[in-house]
This record gives structure tokens, sequence and C-alpha cells, in this order.
């Protein structure tokens, strides 16, 4: 049983999206619990294509690949923990603010998160500050990330803080930040939860705002 | 004596393609605007291109290789970019073999020119910048290294400029966010030049705008463009992708998408304003696959940038090329070595502009001292880059002769005609001896930009400007603020 998990860490460290679903299509034949595939299954593998990537041994397209195919396991893996009342890491509405196209560190930030088992709802790029708004009422995220790469556009973060605590949302999510121009002295000015300085650390963010929960 | 079929070459050759590649790169960048396209995020402008003859559907934007081949023979190689007080030296003249430096635009902080610390751009580094540049002799343009914190956000352009053209003669490339600041800036430059009609004899700065990566006209570089091609202001329109990120990630392939998003500009504004002196763009780097970052230190920025521009050159345009910038955080060896050696390989490819001279902390963080720094790089290259001129007097046939065996040429009229020329003199690199460079502190190279730095300031007295612009500036910046307190 454990040597069918065991596969698929390897499975996702080695970012093979096919091998990982077979795997993972296996285990639940085997009569695997869903959440353990999840734990020992496709996190270990996940963590260590983290850490690998902080010490410098993986690239952003392998992290990408590896991501791929913690996603395609999780797609399979789903159904059989909502139906266990499982609950996924978390969840995160997730955007490039208004008038801002720029739409490639937020992807980054997506791929990261949802291989760290994290649900994602991206809106996109230049979205405005209701959207993010109406996404916090449908989807009832746990953290929400806006992304902005322009000194011009970065301002749109603060807008959107603001709406959101406007709408009365404010305590219901957690809010995380990034971007090129972004630190975490603007951050903190605009009244956001966290600050990542790349996709990596959105990541470890991301956990620590949920386990601040 | 006269020679018959005898070939000079003028400075020193660097050629990195074949012919046959770049007609394989040109092929690329028509094929890519015939059957791939970009989307063009303003209504006007796809009205423009309708009318010229592109593909339009939706926001999709097609060009024909005819439109292209048009737009590219309307655009000028050679035209000068005119100081705004009359003084030549600081004229730009661009054309085949000239490379000209200065800084780029828009990072978000500064070094401090007295706690050396990194912080948020202000309005009095803009005059910092520009006042510095105007001292250094190998700067040629000025661009602000910043985007001013502390004043409207809406008005940071309109200050920036409004700041930076009393400090310097040296043309200016500017930057705006939109039309309503492009219009404070050109109302400033006009009333300089006396009026519009002298501006479009004698331009006096440049306009700056910047698409996206991949394939994008955003609303902001387009309506920028429009409204600089309406007023007959020399433009630059200048993508800013990142190989294996928003771009493809080998060299030959980055140089097309760039140049496809670059064109899409240059066929809007030869359509509105045939002749408009346009500079082909970007900013070609790598995306570095551990850092995310865009790597402003990096050798593929270097190589990419000698490609893109003799493709610029290969279709009979002037490029913006980059260098003298860093992904140091400071100024160290790694920001004077990947400055230093960019600025070189930029000097060599004559790229017509070279901007982001100054940049740091992978184009965050502007620094003028790391600009100063790299003044030094500069003229150091441009003497590379001179050549060896070989003629009769330069033989020395005749010199060698006078000092014979065992002599020495200090004496000569040979030397004394040539020692100012023919050598570079640094400004910054020491050439002491021990000893005296022990008497004299033990200054490193840092030590010695920072001072240069802090003379030039308490120093230099850039020329003025004509009463009325002081009062137009004036003007400008009191309309510009009511402008945003009614939109407020």
């Amino acid at each position: 049983m454990s040597r069918v998990l065991e596969r698929l860490s390897t499975a996702i460290l080695e970012g093979d999206k096919d091998k990982a679903a077979r795997l993972v299509e296996r285990a639940l034949d085997q009569g695997v619990p869903a959440k353990e595939i999840l734990d020992n299954g496709l996190m270990p593998g996940m963590d260590e294509v983290g850490a690998r990537f902080r010490r410098g041994d993986m690239f952003v397209p392998e992290v990408i690949m590896s991501a791929d195919a913690m996603q395609a396991g999780l797609d399979l893996l789903r159904p059989h923990l909502v139906a266990g009342g499982v609950e996924l890491v978390g969840k995160i509405v997730m955007g490039t603010v208004k008038g801002d196209l720029h739409d490639i560190g937020k992807n980054l930030v997506d791929m990261m998160c949802e291989g760290a088992g994290f649900e994602i709802v991206d809106l996109g790029f230049n979205v405005p500050p209701e959207a993010f708004v109406e996404a916090i009422k449908e989807h009832k995220p746990d953290i929400v990330g806006m992304s902005a790469m322009l000194t011009t556009t970065m301002r749109a973060m603060g807008y959107t803080i603001k709406a959101i605590e406007e709408a009365g949302l404010r305590d219901r999510v957690k809010i995380m930040v990034g971007g090129a121009p972004v630190d975490a002295e603007f951050a903190k000015r605009i009244g956001a939860d966290g600050y990542g300085s790349n996709a990596a650390t959105a990541v470890e963010l991301a956990k620590q705002l949920i386990s601040a929960n | 004596m006269r020679r018959t079929n005898y070939r000079t070459y003028a400075g020193t050759r660097f050629q990195m393609l074949s012919r046959d590649q770049l007609q394989a790169l040109f092929d690329g960048v028509l094929h890519t605007l015939e059957y791939t396209g970009l989307e063009v995020h303003h209504e006007e402008a796809r009205e423009i291109l309708k009318e010229a003859g592109a593909w339009v559907e939706g926001l999709h934007v097609r060009i024909p290789p005819y439109l292209v081949k048009r737009s590219l023979q309307m655009a000028p190689r050679s035209f000068t970019i005119f100081a705004r007080d009359g003084n030549p030296k600081h004229d730009i003249h661009i054309g085949p073999g000239r490379a000209h430096f200065g800084p780029g635009p828009t990072p978000p902080n500064f070094i401090d020119v007295e706690t050396l610390e990194r912080r948020p751009y202000v309005r009095a580094d803009a005059e910092i910048v520009a006042k510095v540049c105007d001292a250094l002799p190998n700067i040629d343009f000025v661009e602000s290294l910043g985007t001013v914190s502390d004043v409207h956000h809406e008005l940071a352009a309109t200050y920036e400029f409004a700041t930076m053209f009393p400090n310097t003669s040296k043309p200016i490339v500017a930057w705006s966010y939109g039309r309503d600041d492009a219009e404070d800036i050109h109302r400033i430059a006009v009333a300089e030049a006396g009026g519009q009609e002298a501006f479009e004899r004698r331009p006096n700065y440049v306009h700056y705008c910047e698409p996206l990566s991949p394939l994008v006209s955003t609303f902001e570089a387009m309506d920028k463009l429009i409204f600089a091609a309406r007023h007959r202001v020399p433009v630059i329109f200048t993508p800013c992708p990142l190989a294996g990120g928003t771009a493809p990630i080998t060299a030959a392939g980055i140089i097309i998408q760039a140049a496809a998003e670059s064109w899409m500009g240059l066929v809007v504004a030869q359509a509105i304003s045939p002749g408009l002196p346009f500079f082909m763009g970007g900013v070609l780097s790598v995306m570095d696959m551990s850092a995310m970052i865009l790597s402003y230190g990096a050798p593929e920025l270097s190589l990419m940038m000698a490609g893109i521009t003799e493709l610029a050159h290969f279709v009979g345009l002037p490029l913006w090329q980059t260098g003298g910038c860093t992904d140091s955080k400071t100024l160290d060896e790694q920001a004077a070595l990947e400055g230093a050696l960019s600025v070189f390989f930029s000097a060599l490819s004559a790229g017509d502009l070279c901007h982001d001279v100054g940049y740091t902390e992978s184009g965050l963080t502007g620094s003028i001292f790391q600009t100063a720094m790299m003044d030094e790089a500069i003229g150091y290259s441009r003497r590379i880059t001179r050549g060896i001129e070989v003629n009769d007097d330069t033989l020395a046939v005749e010199a060698i002769h006078n000092v014979g065996p065992n002599g020495h040429y200090l004496r000569e009229p040979h030397t004394h005609r040539y020692y100012k020329t023919e050598f570079w003199y640094p400004n910054l690199c020491d050439r002491h001896n021990f000893e005296e460079w022990d008497m004299m502190g033990r200054t490193r190279m840092r030590d010695r930009v920072i001072a240069r730095v802090r003379d030039i300031l308490a120093t230099h007295r850039p020329a003025p400007i004509k009463p009325e612009t002081e009062e137009t500036i004036q003007r400008v910046l009191e309309e510009a603020e009511a402008r945003v307190a009614e939109h407020a």
C-alpha cells in the first residue's frame, strides 16, 4: 500500500502528470483512503519539490510540471475527499488588480498554491474591486490574493481592500499581495495581511495565513 | 598619396548575425504579425490600423507584410534630437554607428545620495538625476530613474518632467501614465522650443511607450503613442518580454516577438504621422528560473539586445538599447561587472539610445551612483569602439625613424599632436602608484563614485530655461493639480 504512495510522491517530483493520475487511481482501487493518498502521496512529493526549488536544485518550469501532476492527482481525489468530508488546505480567490493586464506572476502563484493543495479561484487580470467582493461572497475563500506589476496599478490593491472592508467582508478573509513593485512596507500600509516576494514565498505565506486562522 | 580601392573601417566592427539570419528573423516578425497578430486595447488605434490596411477582428489585429514594410520605409534611420538650449554638444544625432547612453524610467526606489539607503523615489530625486546626468560627459540623454511618490499619484510623471527639464539641457526621454500627463509634458517642451512649429523643426524630447508581452498593445501605450504621433514627438515603443516567461526562451524567438510588439506601434505611428522618428524596442532578458526575476545583469540581456539591434538596423530603424544595469542591490563588484560588460556590448552593437544606465536590483531601484560609475565604463567603451585610425600620419613611420633605437617619444611633435585624443583619461579609475594611492586615503571605486556625484551636485549649474518656460511649468502644475482635484 505505501509502495504506491511512495511512487506517487516520485511521480509528483518528476512532474509526470499521467503517472500521477494512474497511481492515484490505483491507490483508490486498492482501497487507500483519499485523505491518506493526499497526505502521504501527493503532499510529500510537493513538499520535496518546494524544498528543492528553495535550494536551487529545481527550476520554475520543473516546479510547474510537478504542480500540474499534483493537480491531476487532486482532480481525481477531490470528489472522494468531499464525500469523506475532508477539507482541502484552503481556498484562495486570486486576481491581478484593476488596470493591470500582467498575468504571469499571478499564474505562477496559482500553480504553486494548487501544487501545495490549495483550491484556487482565479478571477484573471484587470479585476475591479467589485469583482473581488462578489467572488468573496460567492466562493467564501480563506484567502484573497492580489497581484500588480506596475507602480501605477499597485494602488488598486489598496482600493480593493477598502472595497472589501466596505462590504463588511474584511474579517472573513486573509489578504495577501505580491508583484514586482510591491514590498512588505506597502502591503502593511494598505492593510494587507501579508506579502510574498515570489511565488514560492507566496505559498509559504498562504500556509501561514491559514494556520493563523 | 592617393590610394585606390583601399577600404577603411571606422570603429570596432561587431556583427553577430549574417544577412541570411537577419532575413530569417525579419520573415519571422512578418509572419507573426500576419498570421498570429496582437490584441490592441484601443479602439481609435484599431480604427487607424484598419484604415491603413490591417485586418481587425474585435481586439485582434493582424498586419499584412506590405503594410509593415511601408511603415518601415517611412520611418527615418537618421535624425536629430535637439538640446533645449541650442547647445550643439547636447544634441543627439541618431544614425549608423552612433551609440548614446542614459538612465531608465520608473523604478519605485532610489538610493539616497546622502544616506546611501534604499527608499521610495521622491520629486527631489528627479532634480538630482537630471543635474548629475547633465554634468556626466558620457551620458547623452536623461530619464528619471524613478516614479515620484510624494505628489498626487496621477501627477508623478508631470512633476518628474517639470523637475528634470530645468535641470538639464540634454534631451529627456519622457515617461507618462497616459494622455493628460503626456500633454502636460508636451506643453513644457513646446514652451521652451518656442511653439509647436518650432518644436517640430527641433524636437527636444522623446516620449516612451511600453506595450505588454506577449502580444498586447495596452490602452495606455497606444494612447500615448497616438498623442506623440499627432504632435510630432519622436517616440519609443518598447515591450519588456521575459524569455521563458512572457516570450520564447530562445534569443531568436524573443527577438521576433519583441519586434512584432514594437512594430504594431510603428504601423500606428507612421499611419498618423508619416516619417515620425520611431525607436524600436524593447528590453529583452531572461526570467531567472530560480529567482523568478527579470534579470538586468544576465549575459543573455546583452546578447539578445545586440541581436535585436542588428535586426533594427537591418530594417533601417534606430533601437532603444539597454545596458549599464545590474541585479546587484548595491554599488559593488557585481554592479560594476554586469554594468560595464553590458555597456561595452551595447557600445559595440551601436544601439542608438542605450537606456537603464543606473538600474540596480533588477530594475526596482534607481541609483545615480551606478549611472556615474557607468559613465566611466561608457567612456572606456567608447575609446575602444572608436577603433584604430590608419593614415600616413598615424602610421608614424616618420616618427619611428626620427626617434630611432633607444630614443623616446615624449618630445616628438607626433606625440604632442595625439596625446590628448589618442588616449582616454579616466575620471574614476585609479592609476596612481601604491604610495600615492595610500597617501590619498586608499579610496575604492565606490568611494570615488560617491564623491564625484556629491561634487557634481555641489558645483554643477545646468543651463537655465527661458523665463516663459518657468511660467508655463508653474501653470501646467497648477492646472494639473486642479484637474486631479476635480476627479477626486
